[in-house]
């Protein structure tokens, strides 16, 4: 396992917050369509 | 959502992972900075260039705004600036980060963070603005030209300010004589370009759902919602 300070952790928290990011546009991308949908 | 649509933004999603990757492991680490803080050049420098695209779409909106009086390109402008301010922030918060590593201060009244403090508060001035008129004509006419003239001030303090006076700031790839000076390894190189593509496409989406949520609450206000 690597060490705590490696790069190697902060390199999955920052992919980690990147994955964060990108659910979050996803879902509102998703809402959105479905909004534009919705109205006439 | 189309399928084109979808694979932009799975590109966009891989992209980005290998960005991080190759930041953290493809890239040789700078010589002549502390540790590991080099590597934060791959996301700051992104972030700082995000902010100029940015308010650069702010004006091209502004002036279609006084144009065509068109409030869709009213909306487009805020969306553009309201992202700038985001990324301005963002840039802001790495270099200080980046500033307390090498120099053991988060703020070091160097002249590039003063120039971005000024910065950031003329757009903030901008959301002031359009909150203090609740008229919708009228708020875009006087923010469109609040824009114009924050757009002015913008190339000094990014571009000429820092390169006048001393600086603490590290070298830039563009040298004062405005030569292109690529002093980086080319790896370094490689995935600074490429962070920038990915920050570029970023700013695309996000860019595109705020414009599609205005253009959505105008058809609703305009539907009598």
């Amino acid at each position: 396992m690597p060490a705590p300070e490696s790069l190697f952790w902060v390199a999955a928290v920052t992919i980690g917050i990147w994955i964060g990011i990108f659910l979050y546009c996803l879902s509102l991308e998703r809402r959105l369509s479905k909004l534009e949908e919705e109205t006439p | 959502m189309t399928k084109t649509k979808k694979a932009s933004l799975a590109l966009l999603f891989l992209w980005f992972c290998v960005v991080i990757w190759a930041a953290f492991f493809y890239a040789p680490k700078a010589a002549g900075f502390k540790g590991e803080s080099s590597r934060i050049v791959f996301f700051h420098v992104p972030q700082a260039w995000v902010a100029v695209l940015a308010f650069c779409v702010n004006l091209v909106a502004s002036l279609r705004y006084l144009r065509h009086r068109n409030l869709l390109d009213d909306a487009r402008a805020a969306a553009a600036a309201r992202l700038g301010l985001l990324f301005a922030v963002l840039a802001t918060v790495s270099g200080s980060l980046f500033a307390k590593v090498m120099w053991g201060s988060f703020w070091n009244w160097d002249p590039r963070e003063v120039s971005i403090a000024i910065l950031l508060l003329i757009y903030a001035a901008y959301f002031a603005l359009r909150q203090a008129v609740s008229d919708p004509e009228r708020r875009g006419s006087l923010a469109a030209a609040y824009a114009i003239l924050a757009f002015v001030t913008m190339p000094f303090l990014v571009f000429v300010v820092p390169r006048i006076y001393w600086s603490l700031h590290p070298d830039t790839i563009i040298s004062a004589q405005g030569s292109v000076k690529v002093q980086m390894h080319p790896r370094m190189f490689q995935v600074l370009v490429g962070s920038l593509l990915g920050f570029t496409g970023l700013f695309w989406w996000l860019y595109s759902l705020e414009v599609r949520l205005s253009r959505l609450r105008l058809r609703r206000e305009e539907g009598g919602e």
